[in-house]
């Protein structure tokens, strides 16, 4: 169990490393990300804001929760629908015929037919998705602030049992 | 045993506390709770940031909100000595007899555009000014997405159309790219277009309402459809695939490459 603990650590640190850089750089450049949320041409102009302004500071709060291992399952369970939400997003332009770039890391927009990269950006989304597929299932991993709490409460339970 | 004693004493302490149901209920739906707890915690967090997220990107992306383009340094209320005159969508600025005519494609929010400006303005001024050069200036809604509110691209072609009629089109097309606002933020509106107009000196009563009625959104639209069809604007891409892009230059139904930064003189100097 204790190398299952480890392994739920790694993958939360790696889920952390993706919402963390995703996040920070869609927050420095909100105008950009307007642009690629636009692009995929699915919302109206107004969700089209909500969703450029209110998206790059739930990936950087995902990533701060995870890495800190609060709520790790509810972090876990709402990553895995905004990665779901992007797969889809970015398997409708790939079957609508729209040339963007998926702005998953930055970027994003109109590109040239030749430039889409539809497959690889799914690929890895789904690679991000096992991440909180795993933590979904297994949430109990090394150093978490789940753990500290949980631990307290055992030992609460504990002196309860004896007395 | 220290143990039980004190667990004696413990529950003596609870006893006289009166605390002891209630506390062991509490403890006992402890861990569950606790998850509970969390768990609204995290959705509250959840929350928190995307309504920050959204008033934190009003608050950037209006910057252009409120303020004034910048009508440059030197306002010239004189009308330029030579002729500028709209053709239907299109603004042809120089001398009827002029040895090149260039045609140039470009979006207000288009910041390839504006580079191109910022580098060529100078150049193109100074041909057009001593009569060699003639410029066509196709302004199109190619990024009129591309603005929140969408709809910037259109609005200023509009305008620029305005400020032919009203005589001021040089100077109201470099203060445009000048002052261009960032893509995916507000854009300029209607208001502050006409603004920048009578800032640059236009007094024609006819300006504003052109501006803020779109009057021209028909032939704009109308340039745009035919620039996208035209067969020798669709330039190659590095990757291979082929579109239309801004800027893009032509002459007599060529594209111009401006790879070069004498591509002007040379254009000049093959058609003298």
């Amino acid at each position: 169990m204790r190398a299952l603990d480890l392994i739920g650590l790694l993958v939360r640190v790696g889920l952390a490393a993706v919402w963390l850089v995703s996040g920070a750089i869609k927050v420095s450049d909100l105008n950009q990300t307007y642009i690629a949320v636009q692009a995929y041409d699915l919302l109206p102009a107004g969700a089209v804001s909500v969703v450029a302004a209110g998206l790059p500071f739930l990936e950087l709060v995902l990533g701060v929760l995870v890495l800190t291992g609060l709520g790790t399952r509810v972090v876990a369970i709402v990553s895995g629908i905004v990665l779901l939400a992007f797969i889809g997003g970015v398997a409708q332009s790939w079957a609508r015929g729209l040339t963007i770039d998926c702005g998953c890391f930055g970027g994003g927009g109109q590109v040239t037919a030749g430039e889409t990269r539809y497959p690889q950006e799914i690929a890895r989304d789904i690679g991000f998705l096992l991440l909180a597929v795993w933590l979904t299932v297994r949430p109990r991993s090394k150093w978490s602030l789940d753990g500290w709490l949980t631990v307290r409460e055992v030992e609460t339970v504990d002196t309860q049992g004896r007395t | 045993m220290g143990g039980a004693e004190r667990n004696a004493r413990k529950k003596r302490q609870a006893q006289t506390t009166g605390r002891s149901p209630a506390v062991a209920a509490a403890r006992k739906s402890g861990p569950d709770r606790k998850k509970v707890v969390v768990g609204v915690v995290v959705v509250v967090v959840l929350a928190v940031a995307v309504v920050g997220g959204v008033l934190i990107y009003n608050n950037q992306k209006n910057a252009t909100e409120g303020e004034n383009i910048n009508a440059g340094t030197t306002p010239s209320a004189t009308a330029p000595d030579y002729p500028v005159e709209r053709d239907g969508g299109i603004v042809v600025v120089g001398q009827s007899d002029a040895k090149v005519t260039l045609e140039v494609y470009e979006d207000f929010l288009c910041p390839a555009c504006r580079q191109f400006e910022e580098t060529y303005a100078g150049d193109i001024e100074k041909y057009v000014g001593d009569g060699t050069v003639r410029v066509r200036y196709h302004m199109l809604p190619m990024l009129n997405e591309r603005s929140d509110p969408p709809g910037y691209s259109m609005d200023s072609a509009n305008a620029g159309l305005c400020a032919a009629d009203a005589g001021q089109f040089p100077a109201y097309h470099k203060s445009l790219f000048g002052d261009q606002p960032e893509e995916g933020s507000r854009g300029w509106d209607d208001q502050q277009l006409a603004k920048l107009g009578t800032d640059l000196g236009i007094t024609d009563p006819n300006f504003t309402s052109c501006v803020t009625s779109g009057k021209y959104d028909g032939l704009v639209q109308k340039n745009f459809d035919e620039v996208k069809a035209a067969p020798y604007l669709q330039q190659e891409f590095p990757d291979g695939s082929k579109g239309f892009g801004t800027p893009t230059l032509a002459v007599d139904e060529k594209v111009v490459d401006t790879a070069k930064a004498d591509w002007l003189d040379q254009l000049v100097r093959s058609a003298a």
